[in-house]
């Protein structure tokens, strides 16, 4: 078996308050695995440990008790950053700097090779889809275009693993419909990337396993259908049923020893409505363009 | 490329950065005019002159506003600079990085550092260049008074200069020691103008342990002034300049620059002690 891209073994943060010696447990006898070439969601409330175990994991904290391994070396030494790529929640950088120069400031930072600069910074920008606007200067970018920067700075030392701390918040729909694509092309290229997000519906698409932590504890992990499937119940999805044929399948299951717990409309989530009409209207205008020119 | 070459790469990349970012400040631009100011216009405060000539007093002023200026802008712009990448998260994307919190310490001071380089090297220059006017002047109006040719060293004044640049170096890197513990600009500020104080009075402690008997009080006093650099050791404006007989000597001075790059040094390593376990 190949080696994880994270190991946490048993690692507990406590955080001083006050004068008095006083601790605040942040993370409480964490275990968890993440393999390589996975999407692997962290979910949790505010204050679950979340950004805490991130911090560890990047090295930004030192953990009181317990081990953390990135793809086999300890997570705090610089060499395992080599192989780790960061999008902070809500992130902010130079404002004045433009966005080619910020990802070639990053690519230097991690010390990219000087000959291959500017084909990474190019390649990532045009990644990201910030090809357009990557001479503009930060300052003026919205907060879509800022995760997107992000990312790129996150991924610009080609990194074997991405660590995204709230990708979407504050980006609308469509923004972070542009993101999941991003995450899901980068896993086709072999990354295994680590999110965190409060936006459920998002990871539950994207993901292929999540843990969910609370209170500094791992409550439960595994794969998304493993966790939210239930284990004694199917659903069909019947099209063109005649209230004939609907009473014969009822029937037929009262027959065959089940029982019909309920029948419902299959729902179109509020996200792929809104994507779904955006993107009408968008591929509508752009056809009147081609037609009027 | 190696360990050593990458270090070197990181630790310029993030000074160049912060000194950058050091220039666009209001605040940087505006102490720079104000000094460039007053010691333009020191001609016109001749009257608190106490009796000394006027190339005296225009040095004597100019090297006061080096240091009094160069001070309040060596401890406000380490701490602004650093407590911006601070609250503005910029620092967790870097440190997330590849990067030592040495390598980081050592960037956010040198890019405070090359500041106050660029605030010394101007104040130096315009006070060269209103004492070699004032000194044309003067030549022409008294001219028996310069026979032996021109009264001012303008090589001492480039002396005074770096050495001063040192000092707020000192400066530079004790307030970011206070900064990597605190976490407040205004109680970062406060302490280490405090300690600003300390060492610019430390001469006090070490007369008085001169004159004190062995015992317990004396190597605390000891204790105190090799904690706390002596800044004293850096005014030698009264030496330079104008000292014909005497030059000052270049082993002193030199002897005066190692000592201040060793507290520099010592307290951007003790800065990394403190900064290795805080929360980024």
């Amino acid at each position: 078996m190949s080696t994880p891209a994270i190991r946490i073994d048993n690692l507990t943060k406590d955080f001083p308050v006050g004068m008095r010696g006083l601790k605040l447990r942040a993370v409480d006898g964490l275990n968890l695995e993440v393999q390589d070439n996975e999407i692997f969601g962290l979910l949790g409330p505010n204050g679950s440990g979340k950004s805490t175990t991130i911090k560890i994991i990047l090295g930004l904290l030192e953990a009181s008790t317990g081990n953390c391994e990135i793809y086999g070396q300890p997570s705090h030494t610089v060499t395992a950053r080599r192989s780790v790529g960061f999008l902070p929640e809500a992130p902010y950088f130079y404002r004045y700097l433009s966005g080619r120069e910020l990802v070639r400031f990053y690519a230097r930072v991690c010390g990219v090779p000087r000959a291959h600069i500017a084909e990474q910074v190019d390649s990532v920008i045009d990644l990201v889809g910030m090809s357009e606007s990557a001479h503009r200067r930060v300052g003026t970018y919205s907060k879509g275009m800022l995760q997107r920067i992000g990312l790129a700075q996150a991924l610009v030392h080609d990194p074997k693993l991405v660590i995204l701390d709230e990708p979407t918040a504050g980006v609308d729909p469509l923004g972070s419909a542009a993101i999941a694509d991003i995450i899901r092309e980068l896993k086709r290229r072999g990354k295994t990337i680590v999110l965190s997000s409060h936006l459920l519906a998002q990871i539950e698409g994207l993901c292929d396993r999540v843990a969910i932590l609370h209170r500094g504890k791992l409550v439960r992990s595994g794969t998304v259908s493993e966790l939210v499937e239930a284990d004694n119940a199917e659903s069909l999805v019947v099209e063109g049923l005649s209230p004939e044929g609907r009473k014969a399948v009822e029937a037929a299951i009262t027959a065959q020893g089940g029982r019909l717990a309920r029948v419902e409309k299959p729902k179109l989530s509020l996200d792929a409505l809104f994507l779904e009409e955006v993107q009408k209207q968008e591929r509508s205008r752009s056809a009147d363009k081609e037609v009027s020119s | 490329m190696s360990s050593v070459a990458n270090s070197v790469q990181c630790i310029r990349l993030i000074a160049g950065n912060t000194f950058l970012e050091a220039v666009r400040q209001k605040f940087f631009n505006s102490l720079l005019i104000l000094s460039v100011a007053l010691v333009g216009s020191s001609k016109f405060f001749q009257q608190f002159d106490f009796g000394t000539g006027e190339l005296k007093f225009i040095t004597d002023f100019g090297f006061g506003a080096l240091f009094f200026f160069g001070s309040i802008l060596a401890v406000t712009a380490t701490t602004q600079l650093f407590f911006n990448e601070m609250e503005n998260r910029t620092a967790l994307t870097i440190l997330a990085k590849p990067v030592h919190k040495l390598e980081f310490l050592a960037g956010k001071f040198l890019g405070s550092w090359l500041l106050m380089a660029v605030f010394v090297a101007v104040l130096t220059l315009v006070l060269s260049g209103i004492l070699y006017w004032r000194e044309t002047i003067l030549m022409g109006r008294l001219g028996d008074e310069f026979a032996d040719g021109r009264l001012v060293h303008y090589g001492d004044i480039l002396l005074f200069g770096v050495l001063q640049w040192i000092k707020f170096g000192i400066i530079c890197a004790t307030t970011l020691f206070v900064a990597s513990f605190s976490h407040t600009n205004l109680y970062t500020m406060s302490v280490s103008f405090f300690v600003l104080v300390i060492c610019q009075l430390q001469y006090i402690a070490r007369d008085a342990y001169a004159s004190m008997e062995s015992g317990a009080g004396r190597y605390l006093v000891q204790g105190l002034g090799l904690i706390f650099p002596n800044f004293q050791l850096f005014n030698i404006g009264d030496q330079l300049v104008f000292n014909v007989e005497q030059p000052f000597p270049m082993s002193t001075a030199l002897q005066i620059a190692g000592y201040g790059l060793v507290y520099i040094v010592v307290f951007i390593l003790l800065a990394q002690l403190n900064f290795r376990r805080r929360e980024i």
